[in-house]
């Protein structure tokens, strides 16, 4: 058995993705602006960024299936002007994967194993081991065209670690899956960076995901790169440029949702807007025009939990505005915008 | 959990890449039953014409040489559609179906994807050329034509698929979709086919060019004249230079231009020099097809003298489709030497209510000619006829010295006839035929439901390696 890496991620970790100055243009459009980042070994690093912000031509040029104009790369020590050594220490699952129908998943993985200079038996030994690991063993003899999405998503993960990848790219690896099968995708990535100590970059749209899982997080619009770090550090430095407590959430139950805005209207006064939030059922947002004079604004939150249990109205959950990453998200990205 | 750590050892594979996407791709073409679908339809194809050969009552009489080449010819154009079919899905349909980025991910070289992809675009090229044997074997009577019928069908067959596999994943190279790829080649494919097939359209120094500057015409051509009409290959070679250097240059732009710069997007990067290289490219490639018309030897004028023609032969009962052979003897008894000399063959049915011969049908080469005699020199021609309808002929030859001017003319001189007694063609057995009809289609429908089987079988079995083990 080999052990790509034993130590755990609290161990010495070394940068085994540096991107440098990457710039990619179609025509007069700049598709991605100097792109700067790096990945340690072992960490997951979430790559964030609204339709048309540069993922994709992100996650194509580091995975060499695009050049860049500009910039240049390096993955574990080998640079972008050798392609073909960087595809040998990659793997990737890309947003699209196809399969051919007709192929069992053993099958799919034993010519993959091949292509990567395996003999046909240790290649068969590897994918056997790779579907134990994702947890289709059962399934290894079936053929693929028989498989549900979540499991061939799960192939498509095996496929990515037939060549023992010092660097995992992940884009949208949930996507179209039912919340047990996204749970159990997430546990398996996070076994890839923990247990191998494999880089893995992930490319979601589902924020709750990113900032579960993810140790970093890139964010990227409109071809440029808008924050980067680790997430607690992103959420930190967004949250000191915002206007803290400036709107809070609140989710009650829906018998209650028209009690609770009309107690809130009348125990403070000085709230202006109490509106629900179309996206998310059951939750109101308090925007706070104006504090009060004589109350400090970390004591509104309890003012308004004060109120709520005293109308006898169950509150399911409570927040503030800009706490988590779908706001520093949503401001961010909205900032570059505007 | 084996903690996703994988077991890694000495195994490394001695195999090319090539040939890893090669048999990954055939398994596939022909587990996947596209494949062996295709080869049924081809072997319908086959079977309804051998058919039609039996039953039909003006088909029957078909003389065995023509009926070979026209099966001959029909299963080369199904198996080069076949060729396109898979060449126009290898890349397009990879995009489409979103199973060419995991191949590009891998380190294997853009060219050896193309390499093994394009070997498994010609595999159902030996197959169906196999299943076409027993089919020409059984329209040939026991002709002779039959070896050369295989081995020159062989030969010209796999350069055409080889070339329009090669258009067909050329296309698709180009292509986002199979829509695009498929309508691209067929396109070619049609515009090339439908001159082949079109009677008459090689008439005129334009229309002989466009025939011979079109691959399939030009394959058709030679195969028609050389297994059908006999005439010699030393005749007949440059009718295989459009088919070779079409095949050679469609092989060179999909492996030398194309297939190294093979990505996501479809086609290549456009850079200034890639287009100016594909200008010359296309360039280039009208050049040699220019440059390869085989030059026309110009005819003299000159005057006659003192001529004499004689034949070895007198008589010859034969049935129809059979061949007839005899030569002639021209010698020059006078003390000048000739001017070119031009000998004709006529051919007259002796039945008064028989129907006008037209010799053009009957012999592949009705005149020849000699540029010069020298005084007392003789010289030997050979001749050959096919027989085309039964009945009673007189064939004889004319010996003509070419005029000197516009104003002059010559005295020809003609030798005695050939008696040719034609009796009909006795048809093709329809006992023998059926077999073949029936038979070689069933054949493939019961290989396609074993092959299903089989997998199934090892599928449940567990162990699917077993399938190509």
């Amino acid at each position: 058995m080999i052990k790509k890496n034993t130590s755990s991620t609290t161990g010495s970790q070394h940068e085994i993705l540096m991107s440098e100055d990457v710039s990619k243009s179609y025509g007069p459009r700049h598709a991605l602006q100097g792109l700067t980042f790096s990945l340690k070994a072992g960490r997951i690093l979430g790559f964030l960024g609204p339709n048309g912000a540069g993922k994709t031509t992100s996650i194509r040029i580091l995975t060499t299936m695009l050049d860049p104009d500009s910039g240049h790369f390096v993955i574990d020590g080998i640079h972008s002007d050798h392609p073909e050594e960087i595809r040998r220490r990659i793997g990737v699952l890309p947003e699209s994967l196809g399969f051919p129908t007709q192929t069992t998943g053993i099958e799919y993985l034993t010519f993959f194993g091949q292509l990567y200079g395996r003999s046909r038996a240790s290649a068969r030994e590897l994918g056997m081991a790779l579907l134990e690991d994702v947890g289709l063993q059962k399934r290894a003899s079936s053929l693929i065209g028989t498989y549900s999405h979540g499991m061939k998503q799960r192939l498509g993960i095996a496929r990515a670690l037939v060549n023992d990848p010092t660097v995992v790219f992940l884009d949208e690896p949930t996507l179209g899956l039912d919340p047990r099968a996204q749970q159990e995708l997430l546990d398996l990535i996070q076994r890839i960076a923990r247990g191998r100590g494999t880089g893995v970059i992930l490319c979601s749209h589902i924020l709750s995901e990113i900032e579960n899982i993810c140790d970093d997080v890139v964010i990227l619009n409109a071809g440029q790169v808008v924050a980067r770090g680790s997430v607690s550090e992103v959420i930190g430095r967004v949250q000191r440029n915002i206007m803290l407590g400036n709107a809070l959430r609140v989710q009650v139950p829906s018998g209650f949702f028209a009690r609770a805005k009309q107690t809130l209207k009348a125990s403070l006064p000085h709230l202006m807007k109490v509106n629900p939030i179309g996206e998310m059922e059951g939750w109101l947002r308090i925007e706070l025009v104006e504090s009060t004079d004589d109350t400090q604004p970390h004591l509104i939150n309890n003012i308004i939990l004060s109120a709520l249990i005293r109308a006898r109205i169950p509150v399911l959950s409570f927040e503030t505005e800009g706490g988590r990453l779908q706001d520093v998200f949503l401001r961010l990205t909205e900032e570059a915008i505007q | 959990m084996s903690n996703l750590r994988v077991t890694q050892g000495n195994h490394h594979s001695t195999l090319p890449a090539w040939w890893l996407v090669f048999t990954q791709e055939l398994s596939d073409l022909w587990i996947g039953g596209k494949a062996l679908n295709l080869i049924f339809i081809y072997t319908l194809v086959l079977a309804v014409m051998v058919y039609l050969y039996a039953f039909n009552t003006e088909l029957s009489l078909t003389p065995p040489k023509e009926a070979v080449y026209e099966l001959l010819k029909n299963a080369m154009a199904v198996s080069i559609f076949i060729g396109l079919i898979i060449g126009s899905d290898t890349l397009s349909g990879d995009r489409e179906r979103n199973t060419l980025e995991s191949l590009l991910l891998t380190p294997v070289s853009r060219r050896q994807i193309v390499v093994g992809k394009f070997l498994m675009g010609i595999s159902a090229w030996p197959v169906t050329y196999v299943l076409a044997i027993p089919f020409m074997n059984v329209l040939s009577q026991g002709d002779e034509v039959l070896l050369p019928a295989i081995f020159w069908g062989f030969l010209i067959g796999t350069i055409l698929v080889m070339a329009f596999t090669a258009l067909g994943m050329l296309a698709s190279f180009w292509s986002g979709s199979n829509r695009v790829s498929y309508f691209t080649s067929l396109g070619v494919y049609i515009l090339l086919l439908i001159p082949a097939e079109l009677p008459g359209s090689s008439i005129g120094a334009a229309g002989q060019f466009l025939q011979w500057i079109n691959p399939i015409a030009s394959a058709y051509h030679f195969l028609s004249k050389h297994l059908v009409n006999y005439e010699a290959l030393s005749l007949l070679w440059s009718w295989l230079v459009s088919p070779t250097v079409f095949a050679l240059l469609l092989l060179g732009l999909l492996f030398l231009y194309a297939s190294p710069s093979l990505r996501l997007e479809p086609g290549k990067t456009a850079s200034r020099w890639s287009r100016k290289l594909e200008q010359v490219i296309g360039g280039m490639a009208l050049l040699i097809l220019v440059l390869s018309i085989p030059s026309t030897p110009a005819l003299a004028q000159s005057q006659a003298s003192d001529l004499q023609i004689s034949i070895d032969r007198s008589t010859a009962l034969v049935k129809t489709g059979d061949k007839v052979e005899y030569n002639t003897t021209v010698s020059n008894h006078g003390s000048q030497t000739s001017p070119p000399l031009i000998i004709a063959m006529n051919i007259v049915n002796l039945d008064e209510m028989g129907d006008t011969v037209d010799p053009e049908d009957w012999a592949p080469k009705r005149t020849q000619y000699i540029q010069s005699l020298p005084p007392g020199e003789t010289t030997s021609l050979h001749w050959i006829i096919n027989t085309i309808l039964d009945g009673n002929y007189m064939v004889y030859m004319v010996l003509i010295p070419a005029p000197a001017n516009n104003d002059s003319t010559s005295q020809a001189v003609a030798t005695s006839g050939i008696h040719l007694t034609i009796h009909p063609f006795t048809r093709l057995n329809p006992g023998g035929v059926l077999p073949y009809a029936i038979g070689a289609p069933l054949i493939v429908l019961v290989l396609i439901l074993f092959v299903h089987r089989r997998r199934n079988v090892l599928i449940h079995a567990g162990d699917p390696f077993q399938t190509f083990s």
